[in-house]
């Protein structure tokens, strides 16, 4: 038994020494400064940093997908070991990055470079890196969604392409005549994927709004938002062209490139999808004999949307954020946004370089002819609605009740109803046991909570 | 009487051996579900025949493309080897002052072990990273192994195996003249082996799945360890089913593989506690 | 020296590399944490952090929410006595003295071997309502028995459940009656827990039966029946209770790895557990101090749990 352990003990001391000699040395070489970047590993993300290599020879950038989740980001920036450059998604998160320290103002080192964001970068984009007027970063690219639809699968059914401005009645009816299902009633092909989680931006065209305007009340218990959610759950539930959750979990769960919904589209299982234009970087890949078009969904009242930003922020505990800025001085470079705009990675940060005939119709790709219904969705989109007294586990019970009328177990207005009323009650909770959410309420409302 | 008798034991083991196979097959399917996804084309992941269409073992090398899976496989064996060492020595050792000594404070001491248990190991994540700062041990091996190798459970295991040991060992060990250390590496430890074993494969298996805290701790590639690495395969951009798949097929290898070992081991304590007990 | 004095520094020789990095890695984060439940710790800053008495506790306890979670992971702790049940069983069948044995008991311990987010998401696949086999099998059942009208369940995706608990708060709703999200989760767990640890320690614990006392009993002629309840449960006391504790104790702490993969705590919040919960309110939204609580009552309802186990446990086991 002694020997056992001995034996091992001497198998593992030598296998350390082996484990610590074959850790590779820092990739950059010497002579330049690795930056690390954490974000996701969409293959565009490559030939972007490679750019910036070529453009900084002092300077390489490494992509880390792996370390990208915002709690390993903020745990691990303030143990120190944190990524050099991060990602941001939308105001929520930037909040929580500036509060906790991590976030880096270069408000002062932006302008110096002659960059004004406020002007030169999509409205809907701001309030992701800045704050209170500060700017912790810039856009990485800014996406808001529209209706891919499959001109094959169209021209098969003997079905008009959609035009824009049409009412959901229409898509309705597009969608019945693309929707197969077996004897079983089992579906085969559904006309359109409209995932219910962009509930928001349907409840927005419908003139519709989640918050008040000082976050104390919900205002779903009303009938824009009535009118707008059950138009989204008729789809599935009354009309049967788009897949509920239960269709929809085989295809997610199991995937294919991307997301499940693009997965979707790119098998040919639904005609009409409502996505990005970041999808078009990886149709173009996987998909690249499909014929495709877009066209804007309906506003019943209101042209908006909801839309969003990528930010990158500069880690401020890093020893290399001076030169971690430069990365983000790129992002607003014309040499970054022409690739951007050319890889289909969404759309540009800047908004003067979506214009012009090279982004209007890329050369290399002639049949792609809606680039600008892709800039037109950006210009109506407005951010995501904020609510300072709830957020993460708090919303749960919104989202109760989101889940409820998803899977069809509980009609809209009773379900609206419901959670208007407990989201009220939880905010004022959150209001009165937060000391920092009470003092914002007395401000907006001039009342105890 | 006689006939009966064995006619009884027959059919008892009839009895056993379907049950048997009844669960060794309902166990299997899932293992089998993944192996055969494991070498379907990415287009077949989504369907429900179990059969791929065409056989793809090009997955597998696709793996080892597309990440360095043999370094993760690496670092996963070296990690929980290392912790597997630590935790079966000192929560021995540890037991054993526990089960098969008599000293003041003990009993205090032990249920203090017992209580730390019962606290959920996520909270205490962040104050150890906390610690792993001020030690710097951030993205380093010794802070993959050692907040893990020192078990609560461990302890607790152990100390309930020693003291299903007659007592009458220790003294007769005493009596021959042995010292503690003699004692306990002579006369406990073969004693206490089926115990180590199971704790052994225990400590392995749940270092070696462990994801939270590398995943916290590691930030360069060379230190990822398989259920991180194979996170690639199941990410926004690389999703691949049936890759992810065949990456796991061959993380459980090494599993299967120490089962085997261990469960030999298993046969061996049995009969040596039934000899001597 | 005295006697008792030397045995006292031996066995603290013996425990002192267990218990340097115990007090080091465990210890003193877990008093660390439980000084944090009485503040407003909060990693994004929001206001300077200070000790607040029971405010994080009062909020926790008052919180319909927190109970609501409290009973899911209550639920998925019933299923444990068939588990230990089964594992009991399976250990009892792979103690005989049939060939084969080192088949069987690789075969059933595969599920713990592979458990792990490529299992969750195979399950994942199984539960499909419309897709997966495991409907497959149940519609085409009742097809056969020419009930062809009837749907398998919808699992992960329904917030129906055996005891028919509501989704909104702590009640009983009729019409939840049904299989759902947890019942789906709770059959995987107890899948891979017949062959699992449980069978393993029962079988480790089996071999050290005392072979004198089981061949004393078969002499006097006692039945299998009658040869377990004296013989070999009485035996298997200390292992029964070591699972029983270990089973409270984790399973108060479980449901972390199923929710993040398979339902994000989804359907309508009903498989999320008090350890996603802690999860997410340290890790999404940074309230250490917060979750520290949570974690803190948690803590005193597994150790209530176990003293009361301990005082009935101990009848039985014999030191």
């Amino acid at each position: 038994m002694k020997a056992f352990f001995s034996i091992t003990l001497t198998i593992l001391l030598i296998l350390s020494v082996v484990a610590m000699a074959t850790r590779s040395p820092d990739p950059g070489g010497p002579g330049r400064t690795t930056l690390v970047w954490a974000t996701d590993n969409n293959p565009v993300r490559a030939r972007q940093v490679e750019l910036f290599n070529e453009l900084n020879p002092d300077l390489f950038v490494v992509i880390d997908p792996m370390n990208a989740a915002r709690e390993k980001v903020i745990v691990q920036s303030i143990g120190g070991v944190g990524p050099d450059l991060f990602d941001s998604f939308g105001y929520d998160s930037l909040t929580a990055f500036v509060n906790s320290g991590v976030a880096w103002d270069i408000t002062d080192k932006l302008a110096e470079a002659g960059i004004d964001p406020q002007d030169d970068v999509w409205e809907v984009a701001l309030s992701s890196f800045i704050r209170d007027g500060r700017v912790y970063g810039f856009p990485a690219n800014v996406n808001a969604d529209a209706i891919w639809f499959n001109k094959d699968m169209f021209d098969e059914a003997g079905v008009p392409y959609p035009r824009p401005g049409w009412t959901w009645p229409e898509v309705v009816e597009t969608a019945k005549k693309l929707t197969k299902r077996d004897a079983r009633g089992r579906p085969e092909q559904f006309g359109l994927y409209f995932s219910f989680d962009a509930w928001q931006s349907v409840l927005r065209s419908f003139g519709g709004r989640l918050w008040s305007e000082d976050g104390t009340q919900t205002m779903l218990d009303t009938p824009e938002a009535r009118e707008a959610l059950t138009t989204l759950q008729d789809l599935m539930y009354k009309h049967r062209v788009t897949p509920s959750p239960q269709e929809e979990a085989a295809l997610t769960s199991q995937g294919g490139w991307g997301s499940g919904n693009l997965t979707f589209l790119m098998s040919g299982r639904v005609a009409m999808a409502f996505g990005g234009r970041w999808w078009l970087n990886l149709l173009r890949k996987d998909a690249p004999d499909m014929r495709l078009g877009v066209v804007e969904m309906p506003y019943p009242r209101r042209a908006t949307l909801v839309g969003g930003a990528r930010c990158v922020l500069v880690n401020s505990r890093s020893p290399r954020r001076e030169a971690a800025v430069r990365f983000v001085k790129y992002l607003a470079s014309e040499e970054y946004n022409r690739l951007l705009n050319d890889q289909a990675d969404a759309l540009a940060p800047m908004k003067r370089f979506s214009q012009g005939p090279r982004f209007e119709l890329n050369p290399e790709y002639p049949e792609e002819d809606f680039n600008l219904v892709w800039r037109s969705v950006v210009e109506k989109a407005t951010p995501e609605e904020v609510n300072p007294f709830v957020k993460g586990a708090e919303l749960t019970p919104l989202n109760q009740q989101i889940d409820l009328m998803k899977s069809g177990l509980k009609d809209v207005p009773t379900a609206l109803r419901d959670a208007t009323r407990n989201m009220n009650a939880r905010i004022r909770r959150q209001a009165r046991i937060r000391p920092d959410l009470k003092k914002l309420w007395i401000e907006r409302t001039g009342e105890q909570p | 009487m006689a006939a009966d008798n064995i006619k009884g034991v027959k059919s008892a083991r009839f009895f056993i051996h379907v049950t048997l196979i009844v669960l060794a097959v309902l166990s299997l399917i899932p293992f089998t579900w993944m192996i055969l996804m494991s070498f379907k084309p990415l287009a077949e992941v989504e369907s429900y025949k179990p059969l791929p269409t065409v056989w793809k073992p090009e997955n597998y090398t696709s793996v080892f493309e597309q990440v360095p899976y043999g370094r993760y496989y690496f670092n996963s064996l070296f990690i929980s080897a290392w912790t597997t060492f630590l935790i079966c020595l000192t929560s021995a050792m540890a037991g054993y002052a526990f089960a098969r000594l008599k000293w003041k404070g003990r009993d205090l001491l032990f249920q203090l072990y017992l209580t730390t248990m019962m606290i959920p190991g996520l909270v205490t994540m962040v104050p150890n990273f906390g610690l792993m700062v001020r030690l710097q041990l951030l993205d380093t091996y010794l802070g993959l192994i050692l907040p893990g190798a020192f078990s609560a459970f461990g302890t607790f295991m152990l100390r309930q195996f020693m003291l299903s040991i007659h007592p009458s060992l220790d003294e007769a060990a005493e009596i021959d003249g042995a010292t503690k250390w003699q004692t306990f590496w002579e006369v406990i430890m073969p004693l206490a082996r089926p115990g180590l074993i199971t704790l052994g494969i225990f400590t392995f298996m749940g270092s070696y799945g462990s994801l939270l805290w590398p995943l916290i701790l590691v930030k360069s590639q060379d230190l990822y360890t398989l259920p991180i690495g194979m996170l690639y395969f199941d990410s926004m951009y690389a999703r691949q089913t049936n890759v992810l798949m065949a990456a796991s097929v061959m993380s459980v290898v090494p599993l299967i593989v120490l089962f085997l070992i261990g469960q030999r081991f298993f046969v061996s304590g049995i009969m040596l506690g039934g000899v001597k007990g | 020296m005295k006697k008792s004095t030397k045995t006292t520094l031996i066995a603290l020789a013996f425990l002192l590399p267990n218990l340097l990095g115990f007090m080091v890695f465990t210890f003193g984060p877990v008093v660390f944490s439980m000084g944090a439940s009485f503040t407003n710790w909060d990693l994004q800053g929001r206001e300077p952090t200070r000790f607040i008495g029971l405010d994080n506790f009062v909020n926790i306890l008052t919180d319909n929410q927190f109970w609501l979670f409290f009973v899911n992971t209550i639920f998925f702790m019933l299923a444990m006595p068939i588990a230990i049940a089964g594992s009991l069983a399976v250990a009892l069948l792979l103690n005989s003295k049939i060939r084969g044995l080192d088949a069987y008991r690789t075969l059933l311990y595969l599920p713990s071997v592979t458990a792990g987010v490529a299992t969750m998401l195979l399950w994942k696949a199984l539960y499909n309502p419309d897709f997966g086999p495991i409907n497959f099998i149940i519609e085409g059942f009742f097809d056969w028995i020419g009930m062809d009208s009837v749907t398998g369940p919808k699992w992960l995706l329904s917030t129906q459940n055996l005891l028919a608990l509501g989704v909104e708060q702590v009640s009983i709703v009729a019409a939840q009656f049904g299989l759902g999200a947890r019942e789906a989760i709770i059959i995987m767990g107890v899948w891979g827990s017949f062959g699992g640890g449980n069978m393993i320690l029962y079988l480790a614990a089996l071999g050290n039966v005392p072979q004198e006392l089981t061949e004393a009993a078969e002499l006097d002629g006692a039945g299998r029946w009658k040869l377990f309840r004296n013989v070999t449960w009485p035996q298997l006391a200390p292992t029964t209770f070591f699972i029983v504790v270990m089973g409270v104790i984790g399973g108060m702490q479980g449901g972390f790895e199923q929710a993040r993969v398979m339902t994000q705590g989804g359907p309508a919040g009903t498989t999320t557990t008090l350890a996603y919960y802690i999860y997410n309110k340290a890790f999404t939204e940074y309230q250490l101090g917060f979750a520290s609580a949570i974690s803190l009552i948690l803590f005193v309802m597994i150790l209530t749990f176990t003293i009361i186990n301990w005082k009935f446990g101990n009848k039985e086991v014999n030191y």
